[in-house]
């Protein structure tokens, strides 16, 4: 299982509406790229941190991980608007480390948010719940499919690439070669496969072309939601306090 | 380096908001055509969920540069040469929205932008010079179609950077300098990795899943009754 997927399911927020979820960080969200970055950003993405590890108890390690990759992206993004090019060729841009400054704390502050809701919703509860504010059927079927048919074409991966690994088989470069295309057309046959075995077994149970799961049913209206913007307008406040004073 | 998805946050709203706009009605027009694909033939619903998932893991793959780093192919060729790009567009939009939520690459703000070099210009592009190219044979069509879907799909990404990040002196030009210069060094090796190894996938498929192929498209029954004339 994928560690943000992992941490969503067992997360004491789970018993909360993930439309609720989704105003607590969608508002967040919002704060994060529309308020001036400084200090909104910083703000945003305290009241996130705080709310992600106190209130959701979303794993420290979890999260720091899952930042990791996408922080170092936009920091080497922004290394470029540290030049400038003109006609005299290429020098310091005189204002390239507070643009960069601005990019990065924005990008940090939305990423809190983003994965604020990503660990403490399943996608597997959010996606059902799509069909209901007008996401076509047939695309939230197929996406639900892809997602548990995901772990097990990974787990298959792993497998592969172990034995493979076992057998010499990333010694040397070319060997490396060899060894991803077999892995990817082993994948894509052993992916077909799964899924023509899984259509014969349902046609042996009346399979229509509805994949009907049960959802768990979520009280919607609580207290929870009532609170829900409450981090996203106190980021707001703060900001303008701040700005103004 | 990372496949080239914009992290959260890092496009202005206008931008984020405009591209989600300009990406919109291709993945309207893929969703109806996946509409129409189930409607026909329900079983396809589970071969294009094993489509996702397997366009997923491809870009999850980590592929040897010849710059010596590594990284990973952006699928888009395959997916599109394999399951046309109107279907390619969704799965794409799909892989992207899970690879956010899941592997924390890429955002929800930047879905769009996203969606529209890795899920729309990327695999339309590599489909389009693939089926040019067909008539030089199976692998250089899939080479050329999985080198260009990988390299245009880092040139609009290049481009949607030097639209939100013009630079001070020279504006628009000089960002698209800037970002087109740093994608060129690493991004061009990686496009010549990701052809290769798509190559190596499609070669690999055309001997053990044929019949897959056919059904897709990819192979006609002249190439498989010709193979198989060739004396062992």
């Amino acid at each position: 299982m994928l560690a943000i997927d992992a941490a969503a399911y067992r997360s004491p927020w789970r018993r909360h509406h993930p439309a609720a979820k989704a105003l607590l960080a969608g508002t967040l969200l919002i704060c994060a790229v529309s308020l001036p970055p400084w200090p909104g950003a910083p703000i945003t993405a305290a009241i996130t941190l705080a709310v992600a590890l106190g209130w959701a108890r979303v794993p420290p390690g979890m999260l720091l991980r899952a930042a990791r990759t996408p922080v170092s992206f936009a920091l080497t993004g922004s290394l470029t608007f540290l030049i400038t090019i003109s006609a005299d060729g290429i020098g310091w841009a005189p204002d390239g480390a507070r643009r960069m400054a601005d990019v990065v704390a924005r990008c940090v502050a939305a990423l809190l948010c983003q994965l604020l809701f990503a660990s403490t919703t399943p996608v597997a509860d959010a996606l059902p719940r799509l069909i209901r504010v007008g996401v076509p059927a047939v695309l939230v079927e197929v996406a639900l499919l892809i997602y548990r048919m995901l772990f097990v074409v990974l787990d298959t991966t792993r497998t592969i690439r172990t034995a493979q690994a076992g057998r010499l088989g990333h010694r040397s470069i070319s060997a490396t070669w060899r060894s991803l295309g077999g892995l990817g057309s082993a994948v894509f046959v052993r992916s077909f496969d799964r899924a023509r075995r899984l259509e014969v077994g349902l046609a042996g149970r009346g399979y229509t072309g509805a994949l009907t799961v049960a959802i768990k049913e979520i009280p919607l209206r609580t207290r929870f939601l009532a609170v829900a913007p409450l981090p996203g307008l106190l980021a707001v406040v703060a900001t303008l306090t701040l700005e103004r004073g | 380096m990372p496949p080239v998805h914009i992290a959260e946050g890092y496009l202005p709203p206008l931008h984020a908001v405009a591209w989600t706009a300009a990406a919109a009605p291709f993945i309207v027009h893929g969703v109806i055509r996946l509409g129409r694909e189930v409607r026909e033939n329900p079983e396809a619903k589970l071969l294009l969920g094993a489509s996702g998932a397997f366009c997923f893991v491809l870009s999850a793959l980590k592929i040897p540069s010849v710059t010596g780093s590594c990284s990973h192919p952006t699928g888009t060729g395959l997916g599109a040469i394999l399951f046309r790009p109107p279907i390619m567009t969704v799965l794409g939009t799909i892989t992207l929205l899970f690879q956010a939520l899941l592997l924390a690459h890429g955002g929800l703000t930047t879905l769009g932008a996203n969606a529209f070099s890795m899920a729309i210009v990327g695999p339309w592009a590599g489909y389009a010079v693939y089926r040019a190219c067909r008539g030089f044979g199976l692998l250089p069509a899939v080479f050329a179609g999985a080198f260009v879907a990988d390299l245009t799909t880092y040139c609009v990404t290049s481009v949607q950077l030097a639209l939100a990040f013009p630079d001070q002196e020279s504006g628009f030009a000089g960002a698209l300098a800037k970002f087109g210069g740093i994608f060129a060094v690493t991004q061009i090796p990686l496009a010549i990795s990701e052809g290769l190894l798509t190559v190596l996938v499609v070669r690999l498929l055309r001997s053990s899943a044929a019949e897959d192929l056919l059904r897709l498209g990819v192979l006609r029954q002249k190439d498989v009754a010709t193979k198989e004339q060739v004396p062992a």
